[in-house]
């Protein structure tokens, strides 16, 4: 039996952190993969401890672009575990706001890329423009698409204007129509449904082993989220659904956060009505010697910070774990045994950043170039394709309407 | 299969008629939202020349060079946009009643040379009449001298800066007896040349 190593990488992609994937394939299935990380050190978590408790909150947004204020939630979470304060109730609903935002434009983001992977550029394009809506509700709410700079130890930096809420809640409302279309549409292809089901499949059992977090773990039965888990922000004082999938394929990973995405709208519009006034600070002065831990419910998953004061204005430890840390492994149980062409979509469903396909490579052994990343999302499209016309249907459902070239 | 085709053919019609979501920007000028955070520019009118907002900076985005030259000392404060990212610390930080740094909702902010973006306000400096060392803004002591009242006849250096610019007395009213004398202490002086004639004479 003749195996080629296919490596993906170094600046792997399909992730948050750059990375490098050696597949090994035997024809067309996979048979094993490994993965490294480390190739995108930036020492954020020193560069912290040179900057005062106030000022870290801003590099810690940058640790990732699309889920950038989840990391300081976390933060200031452990900052004011330290402190013991309490935070403010407007400040409380203001976070919720921010960072469910922040989950729905990110999983829209996710859904468009998905769609793209899959050969729906038509799905691509109706996501991103939904989330072009939810962008410019965060640029009312904040000032900026991305980046909010909304939250500081203790309390929110900025408040939001009553005068805006009608604004921002006629946007939200616009996006339910097409998010439900796309949800129907997405539950009953049979394309997709052929695409998806059956893929990639993380177990129960096997999530629980890799201690897999957020969306990737609900969709395989394991009932965690932060956000339930545990009491903060103001997501104990509404009513919402943790939504929880049993087959753990990547159809049930699509179908959870659309669902969530749903969720998080409702979210999203009781806090903006139910708004309660106060101050948005508890103008915590300086953290005590002591050490916290904070969490947040981040798109993907759980995030994590670990943070210890000795009494100064800078932490001296600080410690970070995102969840696709966690994430990651689940690939030894989710792309082993499965084709070549599955492998993008499979590696996409755990929520990857995509902003760097192009760099991605597939080599044989020898050096020679096999696949680069545009060549294999090209491959998963081809499959879409062949399913197609095995089931016999013209063209895909939704593609036909509007199709835009990739 | 038929009715999934008519749910989405509804919506492919609606983005249609509804157009692209995306603005004609060339031709159509964008216009940010008023909570946008923009490049912060200084007020001329309203900044005292503190350099809070060099101390909060996050980013390390501003700067400042105090030049003291023919007995005329400026203080220059830079904004590097480069390094900027608009937080808004500075203008949360702005003792001027956070409007000496403004954010505008100026976002066009590209550039060919990175040496020249930059914006920068200048602050004239109140020296020490001993030895020459800078003490202050101006408009920072005056600041000051507003906040304090009648407190702040306990410091010369500042009730000689409100007196000097309402116009009430000349630039040096004590004449030099001697180094170190008891009379230097009604100068405008540094922190260090207080101490001296405070604890030396």
């Amino acid at each position: 039996m003749k195996k080629t190593i296919i490596p993906i990488g170094p600046y792997h992609p399909l992730q948050e952190e750059p990375e490098y994937f050696t597949l090994t394939v035997d024809g067309e299935t996979v048979v094993d993969i490994d993965a490294e990380i480390g190739y995108n050190h930036r020492g954020i978590e020193k560069l912290s401890e040179l900057k005062n408790f106030d000022q870290s909150t801003f590099v810690i947004e940058r640790i990732c672009g699309i889920c950038s204020t989840s990391h300081p939630y976390a933060y200031v979470r452990a900052l004011e575990d330290i402190a013991g304060v309490e935070v403010p109730p407007r400040a409380r609903y203001i976070r919720t706001i921010i960072a469910e935002g922040e989950r729905l434009h990110s999983h829209l983001l996710w859904l468009g890329l998905a769609g793209h992977f899959l050969g729906y550029n038509t799905v691509y394009m109706w996501a991103w423009k939904l989330r072009e809506e939810i962008l410019d509700v965060m640029e009312i709410v904040s000032g900026n698409r991305n980046n909010y700079a909304m939250f500081r130890p203790g309390g929110v930096r900025r408040d939001i204007n009553p005068d805006d809420i009608p604004i921002v809640l006629k946007k939200i409302k616009k996006i339910v129509p097409t998010l439900t279309m796309l949800h129907k549409a997405v539950r009953d292809d049979p394309v997709l449904h052929a695409r998806t089901k059956g893929i990639g499949v993380l177990t129960k059992e096997e999530s629980i082993n890799f201690s897999a977090l957020g969306p990737t773990s609900r969709a395989s039965g394991v009932a965690r989220d932060v956000r339930k888990d545990t009491v903060y922000g103001a997501y104990h004082e509404m009513d919402w659904k943790m939504i929880v999938t049993e087959n753990g394929d990547v159809f049930d990973k699509v179908v959870v956060r659309m669902l969530e995405m749903l969720e998080t709208i409702k979210i999203l519009q009781y806090c903006f009505t139910h708004l309660p006034a106060g101050p948005i600070d508890s103008g915590l002065k300086g953290i005590p010697a002591g050490e916290g831990i904070g969490t947040h419910e981040a798109p993907r998953g759980e995030t994590f910070h670990y943070v210890r004061s000795d009494g100064t204005n800078r932490p001296v430890r600080h410690k970070v774990r995102a969840p696709t840390f966690m994430n990651l492994p689940t690939y030894k149980a989710t792309v082993k045994g499965s084709q070549l062409a599955d492998a993008v979509i499979i590696l996409a469903a755990i929520d990857p950043c995509y902003c760097c396909t192009e760099r991605m490579a597939i080599r044989d052994p020898g050096g020679k170039r096999l696949f680069d990343g545009r060549e294999l999302v090209a491959l998963s499209q081809r499959k879409s394709k062949l399913v197609q016309e095995q089931l016999g249907i013209r063209e895909l459902p939704l593609d036909a309407l509007g199709q835009v070239a990739p | 299969m038929k009715l999934p085709k008519i749910r989405e053919l509804l919506e492919a019609v609606k983005a249609l008629v509804v157009g692209p979501y995306t603005s004609r920007f060339p031709r159509k000028p964008h216009v940010p939202f008023k909570s946008f955070r923009g490049q912060p520019q200084f007020n001329e009118d309203f900044c005292v020349g503190c350099l809070a907002c060099e101390e909060v900076c996050p980013a390390g985005a501003i700067g400042h060079n105090d030049a003291v030259s023919g007995g005329k000392a400026v203080r220059t404060i830079y904004h590097y946009t480069d390094t900027c990212i608009f937080c808004g610390e500075c203008e949360a930080a702005c003792i001027a009643d956070h409007k000496g740094i403004k954010l505008s909702t100026e976002w066009d902010l590209a550039f060919f040379d990175r040496n020249r973006a930059f914006e920068s306000i200048d602050r004239d400096l109140v020296t020490c009449e001993r030895c020459g060392a800078v003490v202050a803004a101006r408009r920072h002591l005056q600041w000051i001298t507003d906040r304090l009242g009648e407190l702040a006849f306990s410091s010369p250096t500042l009730y000689q800066t409100k007196l000097k610019e309402l116009g009430l007395i000349d630039d040096n009213p004590a004449a030099v007896h001697r180094e170190n004398a008891r009379s230097d202490r009604l100068k405008t002086l540094c922190a260090h040349c207080r101490r001296q004639t405070t604890a030396g004479a």
